[in-house]
């Protein structure tokens, strides 16, 4: 037992007051679980923290570790003295001990200290706040109080504050993480959290039982809670809240060439693309557009700001809608940027406000995208893009920095004396890379300055964006307008039966997941006539990257590079870990897309399709009546768990016959009350039926035997088949005398 | 810990209150030995930290609410389901406990009583705490942590420094299980009193025989409580098998006469009357804590004596004829605690 509050307990001791104070004390196990469920919680949230902060927590939980060591240690050295018995001149020892087992908790309660501490704290926070965001500091009290809080634990509410402190922790986990695997971490702390919780009441039982009592009581509140979130009307938000100012993941939209190879280093899921039951298309054709990159200062891409800018007004018209449609649903995950994924050319779904199309057939969202979310499209796939150029657009794809890379640019002059069709230039230039020795890799050697020149004419060895960049270069130096685009190509089907059927139909219902290392770039060119086209360069050095995704060999390369502990390399590897892998992906977009993509606007969705159109008193009536059904199941599951279990011994047979017996008697009018005896009844049933009387007492007489005395078993065999006779007789009898009475 | 609410009600409308809700309680839960705990006697109501768990799951709503966040609108939903069930699981953890006690105890002021309440259950039961509901009586919550099927008791602690009959009003039996979000409490009414006998305190009552004053019939009493001796004997009776050997009358049946043994008795007085007035001191107390003081002795003593209460002048006197034995000092005693 750890006495927190030494103090508390001497009063009631010494006070009369009318007031009760209990000491709060935590049993050592408890107070480690305690410990161990902070640790957990903190961990949680831990990617979120600066990295001062994370030392600060750190030290001062491994001090509560040391307090709780060692409190454990002085308990046991007094009890080995008081084993010994040595009384004489233990009195003083023992008080000193007493006082220096106290000694931790009043270290632990001195306020001073604390306070000092919590001021401190408070102002570097405070200092920091700039620094990473009004949300992250938010955050960053909160933990630091959540583990000062541990240090005064006077009383049973402060051991309230802690855990509803806890709790809110885990909550706040959940504004910056909200997939099915920090879900699923969420739920396993909550169960964790509410046992240590009930283990302060139940405290004799083990840590194991409570986990299994708090799963039950989860399990009888999950119903309720599923029609809440269904039914329950979702709010906009009540007030501005600081949005998180996490790291951008993904594309950037200023692109150097090797950027996209530290981003190849990532298995992180970038978005997920829904067909439903159309076919995918093939791999090389899901060129998945993010940016459109339009100026080039020598060294890197970025986005032309006018471009950019211009939303796409009347998309539809400018598009051939007669060629094949096809919709599909993206869902991104969180990458805080604002830019979406689409197969040009495509048209957004016209209800959805938050999704904005550009010139440049990219498209963006309205916010930072914080939290998952998905948009419906059309892309009609072999349309052409836009035929117009304006003025300044063709200006801005033909700029370059004079003299930035002399030999490219002497090349490019060399290119358009020799090929005067444009596409026919393109069609060389891959050419020369396919024939070249020109390599795909992860690791290219460094550039100095970047210059493209070095990578065409020395190094001859890159990822995508330094072919597509030096081919963008080499067009716009030959006088095509030429622009670097991003994004991703290809993806992961992730279906059950995704086999083509014998009919070539799609039977099957699967998505496609896109990973941060399928990040890819390309090159347009612009034909007149045709439009923008679409020219990859890397399809020269590396066509087996564009058809069906990673070689081997990069993925070994990416195996290397990768940092993270299952790369995706070795998953693949092995079949079963693949398969799982696969299945949680799954799993994960489901949760995403019904879970953590249900809006209001699905809500009323699933509303008009379970009910139809009704008025809004109807919907409130519905509300109301689903709620109530969920408690009234919830309280039946709940009786029926509480019920007192009544041990179910299946009746031997020799009683059956017996309880059959009585049955019939009472219909005759006899019943048996449970207090009397055998022999007793017997002779009621004499005295009422005599007719009956000799068999039911022959009956009776061997169930006694059967019931109360010792047989062996030949022996009660032997009786049970005279029991079967006798019953058999008094049924025969019972039925003769019905008849006759009848 | 569930603290009582302390509201700030002049005592006018507070002690109306009571007396209502005492009115309503006695109706609906009627006095008994024997108590069965089910939805009539069992009310459920959140505790402080239960007030502050809603208010927390409102904070998690709106923390939801302002993110657009699913997942901790989802999590604030089952926080408050939770609620709920937790209400449910309290219910039924204190249901169904049956609970019988003995209305009546008995000790002398300044010790410690204990009113035992036998709790018999059907399954496992957490965290039961018992009670005396009244605040004025400072008793102490004593816990149950586990009760398994079967019996248990619990032993409520009652201490009074002044004697007399003591209505003790309802035990509160209650629970915090399952998470301390509700407090389930029968408040049941036992019928419990306590019947506190005058502190003894110590009188010789040798010297207190010689110093009695010489009221004839008093006098007369009192005389043979001193002449206390070795034991003489007293009787011969015939032979009861199973009687030692040693007391065999050898003489008479060596006679001829019979098997008899010898029976021997306490030369004690065979009339000894204790009188509240033959008392020292003048308080009434005192003299009560005399009495007190002597009949546990004489009965420790197995002596006989009588009693007699009533003041020379007061009419009405009460006389408890002479016996021997625990029963006749509990007479005596509670005589003595009810004296008027």
């Amino acid at each position: 037992m750890i006495f927190f509050n030494a103090k508390a307990k001497n009063k009631v001791k010494e006070s009369t007051q009318t007031k009760r104070v209990i000491a709060f004390s935590l049993h050592r196990k408890n107070a480690w679980l305690l410990w161990l469920c902070q640790c957990l919680n903190i961990a949680v949230i831990a990617l979120e923290l600066s990295t001062w902060l994370l030392a600060i927590i750190s030290v001062l939980l491994a001090w509560q570790a040391f307090l709780l060591h060692n409190n454990k240690k002085q308990a046991s050295i007094k009890a080995v003295h008081q084993n010994h018995q040595l009384r004489k001149h233990l009195d003083n020892q023992l008080q000193n001990q007493q006082n220096q087992q106290n000694k931790p908790f009043t270290t632990h309660v001195s306020s001073i200290l604390l306070t000092v501490f919590a001021v401190l704290g408070c102002i570097v926070i405070a200092i920091k706040a700039n620094q990473v965001g009004i949300l992250a500091s938010m955050v960053h009290l909160l933990c630091f109080s959540y583990v000062l809080k541990a240090f005064e634990l006077k009383n049973r509410r402060d051991f309230y504050q802690l855990f509803l402190l806890g709790l809110f922790v885990l909550a706040s986990a959940l504004i910056f993480r909200q997939n099915l695997t920090s879900s699923l971490i969420t739920l396993a702390l909550l169960i964790i959290n509410l046992a240590v919780l009930l283990q302060l009441f139940t405290p004799v039982r083990s840590f194991f039982t409570h986990i299994k009592v708090i799963i039950m009581l989860l399990a009888q509140s999950v119903l309720l809670a599923v029609v809440l979130f269904l039914v329950f009307p979702r709010l906009s938000p009540l007030w501005q809240v600081p949005l998180t100012q996490s790291a951008e993941t993904g594309l950037s939209d200023r692109v150097k060439p090797g950027d996209i190879a530290n981003l190849s280093r990532s298995s992180a899921l970038a978005f997920r693309a829904d067909f439903g039951q159309q076919a995918v298309p093939p791999y090389s054709q899901l060129y998945w557009r993010a940016m459109v990159l339009e100026n080039f200062d020598g060294k890197q891409w970025t986005r032309n700001k006018l471009t950019a800018k211009n939303k796409r007004v009347l998309a539809v018209n400018s598009i051939d809608t007669s060629v094949t449609a096809l919709s599909y649903q993206i869902t991104v995950e969180p990458s805080f940027q604002r830019y979406l994924f689409t197969l040009a050319p495509a048209i957004s779904d016209q209800e959805n406000k938050t999704v904005i199309s550009h010139d440049d057939y990219t498209v963006s969202s309205e916010k930072t995208i914080t939290q998952a979310k998905s948009y419906q499209l059309t892309s009609y796939l072999s349309a052409p893009l836009t035929f117009a150029l304006s003025k300044e657009n063709r200006l801005a794809n033909l700029y370059y920095p004079q003299g930035s890379n002399p030999k490219l640019e002497q090349l490019a002059l060399q290119l358009q004396h020799n090929y005067p069709n444009v596409q026919a230039r393109a069609q060389a230039v891959l050419a020369r890379i396919n024939t070249q020795s020109f390599s795909y890799t992860l690791q290219p050697p460094l550039l100095i300055n970047n210059s493209l020149d070095q990578f065409f004419f020395e190094t001859q060895a890159g990822f995508c964006v330094h072919y597509a960049s030096a081919f963008t270069f080499i067009m716009r130096a030959s006088g095509i307008p030429a622009r670097l685009v991003t994004g991703y190509l290809g993806g992961e089907y992730n279906g059950t039966n995704n086999i083509l059927g014998s009919t070539g139909q799609w039977s099957s219902q699967g998505h496609l997941s896109i990973y941060q290392y399928d990040a890819h770039a390309w090159s347009e060119i612009w034909v007149a006539g045709k439009g923008w086209l679409r020219i990859d360069p890397t399809s020269a050095v590396d066509p087996q990257r564009i058809n069906s995704g990673w070689s081997r060999q990069l993925l070994q390369e990416q195996s290397l590079l990768n940092q993270e502990l299952f790369s995706l390399y070795q998953l693949k590897n092995i079949a079963w870990l693949n398969t799982l892998r696969l299945q949680f992906d799954a799993l994960d977009y489901q949760w995403t897309r019904w879970v953590i993509g249900f809006t209001r606007k699905q809500q009323t969705d699933v509303f008009k399709r379970w009910f139809g159109h009704r008025a809004s008193w109807k919907t409130a009536l519905i509300l109301t009546l689903s709620l109530l059904v969920s408690v009234a199941i919830m309280l039946f599951s709940i009786d029926f768990f509480n019920r007192p279990k009544r041990a179910t011994v299946p009746l031997k047979k020799w009683q059956l016959w017996y309880q059959k017996a009585l049955t019939l008697l009472a219909n005759y009018g006899l019943e048996k009350p449970a207090a009397m005896t055998v022999t007793d009844f017997t002779q009621q049933v004499q005295a009422h039926y005599p007719r009956l009387a000799i068999a039911f007492s022959r009956l009776s007489a061997s169930y006694n035997r059967l019931c109360y005395q010792s047989l062996s078993t030949s022996e009660q065999a032997e009786l049970l088949l005279v029991m079967q006779q006798q019953y058999h007789d008094f049924v025969h009898l019972v039925k003769s005398d019905n008849h006759k009475a009848s | 810990m569930a603290t009582k609410k302390h509201f700030l009600l002049p005592t006018v409308i507070s002690t109306f209150i009571d007396k209502h809700v005492e009115a309503w309680l006695s109706k609906r839960l009627p006095k008994s030995d024997e108590h069965q705990l089910n939805s009539a006697n069992i009310i459920i109501y959140p505790t402080r930290f239960g007030l502050s768990y809603v208010a927390f799951v409102i904070l998690v709503f709106v923390l939801g609410t302002n993110y657009q966040n699913n997942i901790i609108l989802l999590l604030s939903y089952l926080l408050a389901s939770l609620f709920m069930s937790v209400m449910l699981h309290s219910f039924y953890n204190l249901s169904q406990l049956r609970c019988y006690s003995q209305a009546k105890q008995q000790g002398y002021a300044d010790d410690v009583l204990y009113f035992v309440i036998n709790i018999t259950t059907k399954k496992t039961h957490y965290d039961i705490n018992a009670q005396f509901s009244d605040g004025t009586l400072n008793s102490t919550v004593e816990k149950i942590a586990q009760c398994h099927q079967g019996s248990h008791l619990i032993k409520i602690p009652y201490k009074s420094s002044t004697r007399g009959k003591h209505y003790l009003g309802r035990v509160s039996v209650f629970s915090e299980y399952s998470l301390g979000i509700f407090k389930s409490k029968a408040m049941l009414d036992f019928g419990h009193y306590a019947i506190i006998y005058p502190k003894p305190k110590y009188v010789n009552y040798q010297q207190y025989s010689l110093s009695a004053p010489l009221n004839e019939a008093s006098y007369e009493h009192c005389q043979t409580v001193a002449t206390l001796g070795t034991d003489d004997f007293f009787e011969l009776k015939p032979f009861v098998k199973g009687e030692s050997r040693a007391r065999t009358a050898w003489k008479q049946m060596a006679k001829g006469q019979g098997h008899y043994s010898k029976h021997y008795q306490a030369n004690q007085p065979t009339l000894t009357w204790l009188s509240l007035d033959s008392m020292p001191g003048n308080n009434v107390e005192t003299k009560l804590a005399y009495l007190s003081f002597l009949i546990t002795e004489l009965t420790a003593n197995n002596q006989s004596f009588g009693l007699v209460l009533g003041t020379e002048t007061g009419d009405e006197t009460l006389t408890i004829t002479p016996n021997v034995g625990v029963l006749h000092q509990q007479d005596c005693l509670t005589a003595l605690a009810l004296y008027q």
